[in-house]
């Protein structure tokens, strides 16, 4: 043991979530110390290794591996990080770096809409949130503030005031489809954290195209911004720091964590409040690797809740060609969206979901689609631009609801500090293949409406996972049915908060997180009111 | 009703003195307006999120912080009290309404060739046009010599020029505006011009570029506006009034502030008028780098290639080849930096301020700006990497240069230069009395 530090707080997980809470507290006064299990690297080596990668279509290729802090990877074959347990593979992407997942992302930041809040009260099925949306409204905001967000007004989300940043300019493919859609279907512009002006030292988006797997020049909002934010504000960052222990006292108080460093040289660091910020998956690992004589489970889990419900947006997808040129490959990669289908009634038989509209780049995979078909030559580049100037990709963000079964677990494998892997168990009910079949029904009227060739819906039965993973580290009333309450405070533990999706008690129809960074700030605000009058 | 007649005419006589402007006056506010528009008074005395003139707005200077006054109508904290003689002595010669001295901050040595018209219309605009704000700033504490403000009473007799402009017959109208404009209100030499160690304008070195201890004003003489890359007057135009011009040039910097606070607002025939007093003989446009339509980014980027790379090759590549492209070609309308004029300076500072600060017109994309990630190595790798390997500039930059820049300027051997120079000046200047006084006495 050495270098042993203490703080006020103490968080764990460098990501968007913890960062958040992380400056908060800091420029309230607070010593924060922060400990990420990855390492710090900087956009411009980022950009580097993305131009190197013989993957350019799998976004975690620039994103440095360690197997001293791994993550799940899928190319060139599977690293098999996660053990898959269950009936459908759970196929989780997270980053442990400074700035955590958002560092690849689209910035979706959409807020719930009222209804995903009251689920059971309304239609009988899911779970209750132990708060509302009026009780996030103001968090929201002050998310959407920080992270410079743009949108649709009316998009079912109500707000009290307007966004704080102009939408970026609909591409020619967004124009084009919003207008061949209409009435039916209406495309609203998504709600994202990127800049359509200068705003916050980043400038606007001048449509690289390249969101993911890294905004090139940070237009933007992502968590390694966040995780800059904190260390300008004072918060002590550690990073290639990975926690693997806590420890507390008779009454159940945390009182330390320990860490090792990436040379496996063990820290104990202390601290008066806890706060695990390290991701849906990863922080309910630590939880239960933290067991002792008198926390069995381990910590936060005398109910055995921790890690259960996980959930995301068990995704289909379809792509066609549709009958115009639409230019896929301007502008940001994900821009527009249909959310008629995130509420109503028929939230009691089947799944909502909201259909998400790609604009990404399309000539990668027209590419080796059309050189798997054997063109070559002049053909090949004709054929090349003809379908890459009128393919339209289509993915569903549809919820699933929490199932106790659907569980993070520790594996009987281990990685190189000698620490556990996570084994996951995921399953998809008839809810989610009710609502499955409806999407499809959806995308076979859009493909209609676009003249739509060349139809290819992803497999039947298979779904692929959006990275919304939630539920693991539900946030409730009932400590028999949740692991924290609607705080973020570990039932079981006064002085240990968590943030981040995994709190989220249910997983909605939308990108998740502009929730866990609103239920972050909230936390960083009851963290300072129990420290400053307590 | 008639025997009241002359009551009712005096009301509404005083009623129009208080509550309306004649159609004279208010065009006089609205000509001061457009006039304090083209000498760029609220780059300095509107600090940014406060209201208009109220002042504020730190100037570092090599001598130290010079705060902007409040110029607002009020009459406790602004300029209210001014009368407009006070109003003219303080624009053309420095002099404040209590008598003290202003420092030459205030680009008054250039403000002193407006017409008396134009002072009035200045005059009625900040008397009228402007809502007064009871709010004073933070006072300017300079050390001395310079805290003693008389002392530019002398500073004035050596240096300012407080002649009206004069219009020069022999050269056209549009040229005479472009003159009573550059050498007054758009204050051009304030930074185009060097100065000597007394903060003076060397007017011998009139406009042939100045280091602003940070960003470097170029040579805007038009010898060098000739050579390559070569401007026309149209470009120079086109420049003022969006900050890039077809020679590929953009600005940035203290440039760009006043393209978008002062130069862009102004009228086309004023900004023509600028070019043709810059650009006295105009010639043809050389066809831009043409750019075509489609401009892919393409190189070899295996693994063995990026390693043989230099430092400022691969920094370029990582952080600025995504807008600028591969060999600097420009990407989709964003800055090309092949023959980028700025690249064709007698320094890299500009260069290297562009990549520390970042590049941010109101309008339009901005350039982020790399000091939060890039270290002073760094820094100066990249930028050598651009002047050199793409402007063929042998000018380079060294990252002391830069930390020199990062830190807001050089440290000023001007405070020990300007402490013995202010002496000697005083000397000659008592020296120079005598002698003058002596003369007119031998004469009587």
């Amino acid at each position: 043991m050495n270098n042993n530090k203490s703080a006020d707080v103490v968080v764990i997980g460098a990501g968007v979530n913890g960062s958040l809470l992380a400056t908060r507290l800091a420029k309230a006064g607070k010593t924060v110390l922060l400990l990420e299990s990855g390492p710090k690297v900087g956009r411009d080596q980022l950009v580097e290794r993305f131009r190197a990668s013989a993957f350019k279509s799998d976004f975690m290729s620039p994103y440095p591996f360690s197997p001293l802090a791994p993550q799940p990877r899928y190319t060139p074959e599977p690293n098999d990080y996660l053990q898959q347990a269950g009936p459908h593979p759970f196929a989780a992407q997270y980053i442990r770096m400074f700035g955590g997942t958002s560092w690849h992302w689209a910035a979706q930041l959409w807020r719930f809409v009222p209804n995903d809040f009251r689920q059971h009260s309304q239609y009988g099925v899911g779970k209750d949130w132990p708060i509302g949306y009026d009780d996030l409204e103001e968090y929201y905001y002050q998310a959407e503030v920080i992270a410079g967000v743009g949108g649709s007004p009316d998009n079912g989300s109500p707000r009290s005031k307007p966004y704080p940043m102009d939408r970026v300019p609909a591409s020619w493919l967004q124009q084009r489809i919003t207008s061949r859609l209409a009435p039916d279907f209406t495309v609203l512009d998504d709600s994202t954290g990127r800049n359509s002006r200068s705003f916050d030292g980043r400038p606007a988006c001048c449509g690289n195209n390249n969101c993911m797997p890294v905004c090139p020049i940070d237009a933007q909002y992502h968590g390694g911004i966040a995780a800059q934010q904190a260390e300008n504000s004072g918060v002590q960052v550690v990073t290639e720091a990975v926690v693997y222990q806590l420890e507390h006292d008779a009454q159940g108080r945390i009182t330390a964590a320990n860490y090792y460093d990436w040379n496996k040289v063990s820290h104990r660091v202390t601290a008066e409040t806890f706060v695990l910020a390290a991701n849906a998956i990863e922080t309910p690992k630590l939880l239960l690797m933290s067991a002792s004589d008198k926390f069995l489970q381990g910590i936060a889990n005398t109910r055995d809740n921790v890690g259960r419900n996980l959930c995301d947006h068990p995704a289909i997808s379809v792509t066609f060609d549709v009958d115009e040129e639409i230019w896929p490959g301007r502008g940001p990669v994900s821009p527009c969206s249909i959310g008629q289908f995130r509420d109503g009634d028929f939230r009691r038989e089947h799944s909502p979901f909201r259909i998400d509209i790609s604009n990404a780049s399309q000539v990668a995979a027209v590419t080796k689609e059309v050189l798997a078909e054997g063109y070559f030559g002049k053909k090949l580049q004709d054929e090349i631009r003809f379908r890459a100037a009128r393919r339209l990709s289509i993915k569903n963000a549809l919820e699933q609801l929490p199932d106790p079964n659907n569980r993070v677990t520790l594996s009987s494998n281990k990685d190189a500090l000698g620490l556990p892997t996570p084994s996951l168990y995921w399953d998809i009910n008839d809810y989610v293949v009710k609502g499955t079949a409806k999407t499809q029904a959806c995308y076979d009227a859009i493909a209609a409406r676009l003249g739509a060739t060349n139809i290819r819906h992803s497999k039947t039965g298979k779904f692929s996972n959006r990275q919304h993973i939630t539920g693991t580290l539900s946030m409730g009333l009932d400590p028999a049915t949740s692991v924290t309450d609607q705080w973020g405070r570990a039932h079981d533990h006064q002085n240990l908060f968590m943030v981040g999706t995994g709190v989220m008690p249910t997983v909605g129809t939308c990108n998740v997180t502009l929730t866990a960074m609103a239920l972050a700030l909230r936390t960083a605000d009851k963290i300072l009111q129990e420290t400053q009058h307590g | 009703m008639v025997k009241y007649w002359p009551l009712f005419i005096a009301g509404a006589l005083l009623a129009a003195s208080v509550h309306a402007q004649s159609p004279d006056q208010s065009e006089l506010i609205r000509r001061g307006e457009y006039l304090a528009i083209a000498g760029d008074c609220g780059a300095c005395h509107t600090e940014e999120g406060k209201a208009p003139f109220s002042g504020g707005h730190a100037i570092v200077s090599p001598l130290g912080t010079i705060f902007s006054t409040n110029i607002t109508p009020s009459k406790q904290a602004g300029i209210g009290n001014y009368s407009e003689a006070q109003f003219a002595a303080a624009l053309r010669k420095g002099l404040r309404g209590d008598g003290s001295r202003l420092y030459p901050a205030m680009p008054y040595t250039a403000y002193a060739r407006l017409t008396d018209d134009d002072v009035s219309a200045l005059y009625a605009y900040f008397m009228h046009g402007v809502q007064p704000v009871d709010v004073i700033p933070q006072q300017t504490a300079l050390p001395f010599p310079f805290s003693l403000r008389f002392s530019m009473a002398a500073w004035n007799l050596l240096f300012a020029d407080d002649k009206v402009y004069q219009p020069d017959a022999t050269q056209s109208e549009a040229w005479n505006r472009g003159a009573y404009l550059v050498q007054g209100l758009t204050h051009c030499s304030t930074c185009h011009t060097p100065r000597n160690f007394l903060m003076a304008e060397q007017q011998g070195k009139y406009l042939q570029g100045a280091s602003l201890g940070t960003w470097y004003a170029p040579d805007i003489t038009a010898t060098a506006l000739q050579q390559n890359p070569h401007w026309t007057r149209q470009m120079l135009a086109d420049y003022l009034a969006t900050g890039h011009a077809a020679n590929g040039a953009t600005a940035g910097g203290p440039m760009l502030e006043a393209v978008d606070k002062s130069f862009s607002r102004m009228t086309p025939e004023d900004r023509q008028a600028i070019a043709t007093y810059l650009l006295p003989a105009d010639s043809a446009a050389t066809d831009p780098v043409a750019v075509k339509d489609l401009t892919p980014v393409s190189g070899d980027d295996l693994p063995q290639t990026l390693e043989n790379l230099s430092e400022g090759e691969r920094l370029y590549r990582d952080n600025c080849a995504s807008c600028h492209n591969l060999s600097g070609q420009g990407l989709n309308g964003l800055p090309a930096l092949k023959n980028h004029p700025v690249l064709n300076k007698p320094v890299a500072d500009n260069v290297a301020m562009a990549i520390l600060q970042g590049v941010w017109p109101e309008k339009g994309q901005g350039m982020i700006g790399f000091s939060g990630s890039l270290n002073d190595n760094q820094i100066a790798a990249v930028t050598n990497y651009v002047m050199q390997d793409m402007g063929h500039s042998k000018v380079q930059i060294s990252a002391e240069r830069v930390k020199a820049l990062r830190a807001g300027g050089d440290a000023s051997p001007l405070m020990l230069l300007s402490r013995i120079g202010m002496g000697t000046a005083v000397v000659v200047l008592v020296l120079l009395l005598f002698w003058l006084r002596k003369k007119r006495a031998l004469k009587s």
